[in-house]
């Protein structure tokens, strides 16, 4: 009996998990999104007319490019900023970590 | 650390091919609401033009009229006519289809 | 509006004062790598003091917590002391919390209220930052005049025993950390670290660390990776979802990577040569004048909110930087006498 009720607990608390979003959403007063469009009028280079664009036309690709530039841009600049610092000398092997 | 850097190379180089891909453009267009029919969900716009200033500063009156197609836009608020929306839209079959429509008025008052 | 020290950001279409936007990154990556810790409480109060919106604000400083976590992880690359297996089971709950936070904030600006409502949970979250800081200051002050000098860590706190024993199935043994206990503690756990990270844009390891070693029995060292591995994964899920969602200035991402990027580098030079505990102190000044900052800003007050948050963290970074640099000019000098 009291292992039927576990595994009713435990499938309980996933569907609770899993559905927990949806309730939110549903919660509350229903009011009109914010719909936000990028002005690319004002915007001319390449780059930025770029990322206006797929902001404008499709939400979801913007959110993957957003994802992938930002671990790439992260990564690019932990690399440059590795080699400046070998470059200037400084030892930061030996360096202690204040944890927190 | 070289197989670090080796896999770098390879988020470099599929990133730069993610970039590469070609993304839809879509034309914006700003302006005051002139009618907004909910029935056959075309909405009318005065265009505005570019020059901002602190009396105007979403623009000047052109004078043009655009009609746009809403009946697959993504919508905010909706708009009444006078307010001042912002519109992605794209131009297929000579009809300028709204991708999505921001209402510039009704969302600048609750801003921040 | 077209003044030289403004930047049009295309995408949330306000004007931003752009070296505001540097200093607010740069002083980012140097007290994060000063104190080892996120320093992401500042971003999104110092953006929305700065202009913009404040979901915006939220989507933007998440995906800068993600790039700048890649920073970090490329280059420890090992989570040498990661439990993987706590980490995956706690991915679960990271990202439907994230989710949920995210959900909060869009329907909170569909009222008009995320603004205020996020300022007041920022005001509480930096209160006691505040309080922490200051009081662990006011401890090892004491230890230090009571000539205590021995490292003890909280012991005494063991609610995790009672945790372990609620045996809701499935039961996992985590090996690398070294206990059994129901997979539905760390799902819980980081379920509510992720809602209040997707909901405040930080990182949440303010949070989920302490959450770790006293809730769920976690030794230290594996807590500090574990927590970067699911600060990576609440970044990068975070990124996505609110870029999806439309609440990312991308720009300004890119403008405070490169801040960020500078400022770590400096911020953890620096600990190298910073002594004594006093450092702490002007830490929780500046979290002070922060939370400060986003009370004038809450009544409207633009302009010295303005003014005193970038003046707070401009003031500590100039401190670090002083440490970093006489520091760093000495050790050169020595090391060019010894070689010859």
């Amino acid at each position: 009996m009291r292992k039927h009720f576990r595994r009713l607990l435990a499938l309980g608390t996933a569907v609770f998990t899993v559905f927990l979003p949806e309730l939110v959403r549903a919660a509350g007063p229903a009011a009109e999104m914010l719909i936000v469009v990028a002005d690319s009028r004002r915007v001319s280079a390449g780059w930025a007319r770029y990322f206006v664009d797929s902001y404008n036309t499709n939400p979801l690709w913007f959110g993957l490019e957003c994802t992938i530039i930002t671990a790439f841009m992260g990564v690019t600049l932990g690399v440059i900023t590795d080699q400046i610092m070998r470059h200037v000398g400084i030892d930061l092997t030996s360096r202690k970590i204040i944890e927190h | 650390m070289k197989k670090r850097l080796c896999l770098y190379y390879i988020g470099c180089v599929l990133t730069l091919l993610l970039l590469a891909l070609p993304t839809m453009a879509a034309e914006v267009v700003q302006g005051k609401t002139v009618t907004n029919d909910l029935n056959t969900k075309l909405i009318t716009v005065e265009e505005y033009d570019l020059k901002f200033t602190p009396q105007n500063k979403y623009g000047n009156p052109t004078g043009k009229t655009m009609v746009f197609d809403l009946s697959e836009a993504l919508i905010g608020k909706e708009a009444v006519p006078g307010d001042i929306v912002r519109i992605a839209y794209k131009v297929v079959d000579g009809k300028n289809k709204v991708i999505r429509i921001m209402n510039v008025t009704r969302q600048d008052v609750m801003k921040k | 509006m077209l003044e030289w020290y403004t930047m049009y950001m295309p995408i949330s279409g306000v004007d931003i004062f752009w070296p505001g936007l540097v200093l607010i990154g740069f002083s980012v990556g140097c007290i994060g790598g000063f104190f080892g810790m996120g320093g992401a409480w500042m971003v999104t109060p110092g953006l929305n003091i700065l202009g913009f919106p404040m979901a915006f604000a939220i989507g933007t400083d998440i995906a800068h917590i993600a790039g700048k976590s890649m920073i970090s992880t490329f280059r420890h690359a090992k989570f040498g002391n990661v439990d993987y297996k706590l980490g995956l089971i706690m991915i679960v709950g990271t990202v439907i919390g994230i989710e949920i936070g995210a959900q909060i904030v869009m329907w909170l600006e569909r009222l008009g209220q995320v603004g205020p409502v996020v300022r007041w949970a920022y005001i509480v979250l930096l209160a006691l930052i505040c309080i922490m800081v200051f009081y662990d200051y006011y401890k090892a002050d004491k230890k230090k005049k009571a000539g205590d000098v021995g490292e003890r860590g909280a012991e005494g706190i063991t609610w995790y025993k009672t945790l372990h024993r609620i045996k809701i199935p499935p039961m996992v043994h985590f090996k690398t950390a070294g206990f059994t206990c129901s997979a539905w503690l760390p799902i819980m756990v980081s379920f509510l670290t992720g809602i209040l990270a997707g909901f405040l844009g930080i990182g949440g390891g303010l949070i989920r660390m302490p959450a770790l070693v006293y809730l769920i029995g976690c030794p230290t060292h594996i807590a500090v990776g574990t927590d970067l591995f699911e600060v990576m994964i609440s970044g990068l899920y975070g990124t996505f979802t609110y870029g999806a969602k439309g609440r990312i200035e991308i720009y300004a991402v890119f403008v405070m990577l490169l801040g960020a990027a500078i400022g770590a580098q400096i911020g953890t030079v620096a600990t190298k040569y910073a002594k004594g505990y006093g450092i702490r102190i002007a830490f929780g000044l500046a979290v002070l004048a922060c939370m400060v900052s986003i009370i004038l800003k809450q009544y409207k007050i633009d302009l010295a909110a303005t003014v005193l948050i970038l003046g707070a963290v401009g003031a500590i970074c100039v401190y670090i930087c002083g440490i970093m640099f006489s520091g760093a000019a000495k050790e050169l000098r020595e090391k060019k006498a010894s070689s010859h």
